[in-house]
C-alpha cells in the first residue's frame, strides 16, 4: 500500500533533550491514524517535522511522495496545537486568506466559506471579527480553514482540546467526513479515549520513542482482557465461592459490583460460564482493555515497540 | 511569488486600513495645514496695548526730548513698517505676493511677533535711588505701569576730547517685563541718542542713513533650465528634509515589521501560516507589505513638499533626480533595516522584549542624523566620504552629500548603491535564518550571542 507519510529513523534534539528518537512511521494513503502519548512525548515535534516547520537532525521523511512538506503544502491541511487567528480580521476574510495561501482559486471561494461555516453552526459569522468568537467557535473556524482546500493529507495536533462535548462531536464528525472523502488523517492527542473512539490505527510515543504502532482492534485483541465486571442479582450475596474458582485470581469490590481478575492463560469464556453458574448476575461483562491502560502497562513494563508489538505492529510500522 | 504577494497585500491592508494609520499619517499634514490656515485667523487678535511710564535721568539734557519723539507710538509703528518692508524685499516673490494679498494681516503678524505698539510716557527724573524704588512699587489699577528707568551717561551725546567712544546708558526694569516692550525701549533710546548726537554735530540724519544704506540684492541661482532667486533657507533645509524623510520611512516600516511579527507570534497564528507558506515566503511578504506602507507615506509627504515648493514658486530650485535617489536609498535602507527588525520580531515574544534588541539598530540609524550637520557642511571630507561606504549609514550619508552644496562624484554614488545592495543580501540572508528558528521559539528571549548561533545553525 502507498504511504501518504513515511518517517524513517527520525531524530530531533533540543540541546541535551532528545525530543524524538529514531522514529519510524508509515501512514498509508486514506488511513486514519492517531499519535498518542502523554504531554511532552514528542508528538508535536514529530508533526512539526512532518510539516517542515522543524527539521530533523537525522533520518528521512516523505510526505505525499515528496521529501519535504514544503513541496506539497497546498495538499496538506494542518491544525497546529499552538493555533491562532488574526484577531482583528473578519472570520470570512481569514478563511478566504488561508484558502488563497493554500492555492484555492478565488472563484466560488466566498460561497465555499459560507457553506463551511453553516455546516458547523457558524452561519452568519463571516462579517464578525475573529476576536468576537468564543474559543470553541474559533477552533471550528480553524479546522475549517485547515480543510477548506480539501487536502489529501490532514494533520491535526490536539484538535479537540478544550472543547465542550457538543463542539467536540461536531469537529469529530468533520474529521470523519474528511476521512470518508478520501483524505489521509493523522492526529495527535494525549487524551487516549479520543484516539480510541476515532482512529483505526494508533501510534504510541513515550519520551520521543515509539512504543506501539498497531490497529486499534489488534491492540485490544493482543492485550487480552483478564478482568470481568460482575454485579450479582442479589447485592448482599456472599461472593466467597467465586474466589475458590480455578480461573479466578482475585475478586475486588468495584463501584457497582466486583472486578474479577483472572489467572494468566485462563479462558475468559469458560470463566464467565463458571461465574454465572456459581452466582446469578444482574450484569457480567468482559472489561475491554483501554488504550490508556495498555499505554501505562507498556511504559511501566519498560518495553517498547520492538518488545511488545507483534506482526500487526510490525506491519503498521513498515507498511 | 503569488503567496508572497498575498502576504504582502494582507500586511499592507492590515496596516493601512486602520483608523490609527489614517489618523497618524494624515495628522501631521492636517496639523500643518491648520497651523498655516486657521492658526493666523485664531491668533489674529492684536495683543493688548501696554500703557506705561519710563523714567529718564538725562544729565546731557538732550536725549529726553529726542526720546519723547522716538518713543511715540506713531514713530515706533513707522520704524516697524520700514523693517518689515526690508525683510519682505529680501523674501521670495511668493512671500511678497502673499503679504501684499493679506494686507493688514501682515501688520497683525508683525504685532504678534514683536507685540502691539506700547503707549509709553516719559517721566523726567534726577534721583536714581528714588526711581529704582518707584520701579518696584506696585501700580494701582488703571494707572500707567512703571516700566523702566533709563539713565543716560553724561558723555552719551558729546564725545569728550580724550575719549574715542561715546558713552551709553543704563536700563533698569522690573521683574517679568515683556522682552518685546524692553526691545521697544532699547530701540527708542538708541534712536534718541543717535538723533541727539547728529543734532549736536549739526548733521542731517536722513542724509547719513542714506549714506550708510547699501541694498543687498538677492542672489540668483542658475540652473540648466532657468534662473531663480536663491533661497538660503531652502538650501539649508533640503539635506535635513531628505534625510528626515528617509529615516522616517525606514523607522516607520521597521517598527511596523516588529509589531506585526510579534503580534503574529503572540497570537499563535504563525504556525498556521507556516503550514501554508515557507518561512522565506512569509518573511518576504511581510517586508514587502510594510515597504508598501512606508512608500505610501513617503509619496504623500514628498507630494505635499513638492506642492508647497510649487506654491512658493521654488520648485525649480529642487533637482528632481534627488527624489529618485531618495527612493532608491529608501528601498536599500529599508530592506537592510527591515530585515533586521523582522528578525528581532521573530526572536521575541512581546514588544517589551524587542526594545533591547532594537536598541543597537536604532542607535546605528541615529548616527547619520547626529552627524548630518558636519556631513552637509563638508560633504567631500574624508569622514563624509568614508561614512558613505559603511552600511547601513551609507545611504543616509550619501543622500546628505547629494543634497549638499558640493555633490559627490558619480562613481561614489554608484559604489554606495552597490554596497547597499550587498548589505541587503546579507541582511535578508541572516534575517531568514533567525526568522526560521525564532518564529517557533517561546520563552526567554535570545541575547545577541544566541542570535549569532541561530544564524550559524539554520
Amino acid at each position: 500500500m502507498d504511504a501518504a507519510l513515511r518517517l524513517t529513523g527520525i531524530r530531533k534534539t533540543f540541546g541535551a533533550t532528545t525530543a524524538v528518537d529514531h522514529l519510524d512511521l508509515a501512514v498509508p494513503v486514506g488511513a486514519l491514524y492517531g499519535v498518542i502519548g502523554p504531554n511532552g512525548a514528542g508528538k508535536t515535534t514529530t508533526i512539526r517535522m512532518i510539516m517542515s516547520i522543524l527539521f530533523p537532525d537525522s533520518g528521512e521523511l516523505s510526505v505525499l511522495g515528496h521529501r519535504s512538506a514544503l513541496d506539497a503544502k497546498d495538499r496538506i491541511g494542518y491544525l497546529p496545537e499552538e493555533r491562532g487567528v488574526y484577531r482583528k480580521m473578519h472570520v470570512g476574510a481569514f478563511m478566504v486568506y488561508m484558502a488563497q495561501l493554500k492555492g484555492v482559486s478565488d472563484a466560488g471561494l466566498p460561497a465555499r466559506v459560507r457553506s463551511g461555516l453553516e455546516r458547523v453552526g457558524l452561519g452568519g459569522t463571516e462579517r464578525k471579527r475573529c476576536e468576537e468568537l468564543s474559543k470553541g467557535m474559533l477552533q471550528k473556524v480553524q479546522l475549517l480553514a485547515a480543510i477548506i482546500h480539501q487536502p489529501d493529507l490532514l494533520i491535526l495536533d490536539e484538535p479537540f482540546s478544550g472543547l465542550d462535548p457538543v463542539s467536540m462531536r461536531q469537529l469529530h464528525d468533520l474529521v470523519l467526513e474528511e476521512h470518508r472523502r478520501g483524505a489521509t488523517v493523522l492526529f495527535s492527542t494525549h487524551v487516549m479515549t479520543q484516539a480510541e473512539e476515532i482512529c483505526e490505527h494508533v501510534v504510541m510515543i513515550d519520551r520521543g520513542r515509539k512504543v506501539m504502532d498497531d490497529r486499534v482492534t489488534d491492540i485490544r485483541r493482543r492485550y487480552d482482557p483478564r478482568t470481568i465486571r460482575f454485579e450479582p442479582l442479589d447485592p448482599a450475596a456472599d461472593i466467597t465461592p467465586l474466589r475458590s474458582l480455578a480461573e479466578v485470581e482475585q475478586v475486588e469490590p468495584a463501584t457497582h459490583g466486583y472486578d474479577i481478575r483472572l489467572v494468566d492463560g485462563s479462558d475468559p469464556g469458560a470463566a464467565i460460564r463458571r461465574i454465572t453458574s456459581t452466582l446469578t448476575p444482574s450484569r457480567i461483562e468482559l472489561a475491554r482493555p483501554r488504550l490508556e491502560d495498555i499505554f501505562v502497562s507498556i511504559v511501566e513494563g519498560g518495553s517498547g515497540e520492538s518488545g511488545r508489538s507483534g506482526g500487526a505492529g510490525g506491519e503498521g510500522a513498515t507498511a | 511569488m503569488r503567496k508572497i504577494g498575498l502576504i504582502a497585500a494582507r500586511e499592507f491592508l492590515a496596516t493601512v486600513a486602520t483608523r490609527g494609520f489614517i489618523v497618524g499619517v494624515l495628522l501631521m499634514p492636517a496639523l500643518l495645514a491648520l497651523a498655516f490656515s486657521v492658526g493666523p485667523r485664531i491668533m489674529n487678535q492684536r495683543s493688548a496695548t501696554v500703557h506705561g511710564q519710563v523714567a529718564v535721568i538725562d544729565p546731557t539734557g538732550r536725549v529726553t526730548s529726542a526720546l519723547r519723539t522716538t518713543i511715540d507710538p506713531q514713530a515706533i509703528a513707522a520704524r516697524r513698517d520700514e523693517t518689515a518692508r526690508r525683510v519682505l524685499a529680501a523674501a521670495p516673490a511668493a512671500v511678497r505676493d502673499l503679504a501684499a494679498s493679506t494686507g493688514n494681516t501682515s501688520n497683525a503678524a508683525v504685532d504678534r511677533m514683536v507685540g502691539a505698539v506700547p503707549d509709553l510716557q516719559i517721566v523726567d527724573s534726577s534721583d536714581i535711588g528714588s526711581q529704582k524704588a518707584w520701579l518696584i512699587e506696585p501700580t494701582k489699577e488703571l494707572q500707567p505701569r512703571h516700566i523702566a528707568v533709563v539713565v543716560i551717561h553724561h558723555d552719551a551725546v558729546s564725545l569728550p576730547a580724550d575719549h574715542a567712544e561715546y558713552g551709553t546708558y543704563d536700563l533698569y526694569v522690573p521683574v517679568n517685563l515683556d522682552d518685546r516692550i524692553e526691545a521697544v525701549i532699547v530701540d527708542s533710546v538708541r534712536e534718541a541718542i543717535v538723533n541727539a548726537r547728529v543734532l549736536t554735530q549739526s548733521l542731517d540724519r536722513e542724509h547719513l542713513d542714506a549714506l550708510l544704506r547699501v541694498q543687498r540684492p538677492p542672489s540668483v541661482t542658475v540652473t540648466r533650465n532657468n534662473e531663480q532667486v536663491t533661497s538660503g533657507v531652502f538650501n539649508r533645509v533640503l539635506p535635513f528634509a531628505f534625510v528626515g524623510l528617509l529615516l522616517f520611512g525606514v523607522l516607520m516600516g521597521g517598527q511596523g515589521l516588529v509589531t506585526s511579527t510579534v503580534e503574529e507570534k503572540s497570537s499563535r497564528v504563525i504556525e498556521v501560516l507556516l503550514s501554508a507558506v515557507s518561512p522565506f515566503e512569509l518573511l518576504a511578504g511581510k517586508i514587502l507589505g510594510q515597504m508598501g506602507v512606508s512608500l505610501v507615506v513617503l509619496a504623500l509627504y514628498i507630494g505635499l513638499g513638492l506642492m508647497l515648493l510649487a506654491s512658493f514658486t521654488m520648485l525649480g530650485l529642487l533637482d528632481i533626480t534627488l527624489v529618485f535617489y531618495l527612493m532608491v536609498f529608501f528601498v536599500i535602507t529599508y530592506l537592510t533595516i527591515g530585515s533586521a527588525m523582522v528578525a528581532v520580531g521573530s526572536a521575541v515574544n512581546e514588544m517589551r522584549e524587542a526594545q533591547s534588541l532594537m536598541m543597537p539598530i536604532m542607535l546605528t540609524m541615529m548616527v547619520p542624523w547626529v552627524l548630518a550637520a558636519p556631513i552637509a557642511r563638508e560633504p567631500n571630507s574624508t569622514f563624509s566620504t568614508a561614512i558613505s561606504f559603511i552600511p547601513p549609514m551609507n545611504t543616509f550619508a550619501m543622500l546628505l552629500r547629494l543634497t549638499s552644496s558640493a555633490p559627490p562624484p558619480a562613481w561614489q554614488v554608484w559604489l554606495t548603491m552597490g554596497i547597499g545592495v550587498g548589505s541587503v543580501v546579507a541582511a535578508v540572508w541572516m534575517a531568514s535564518k533567525v526568522f526560521k528558528i525564532g518564529l517557533l521559539m517561546y520563552g526567554k528571549p535570545p541575547d545577541f550571542k544566541t542570535l549569532v548561533r541561530w544564524v550559524r545553525a539554520a
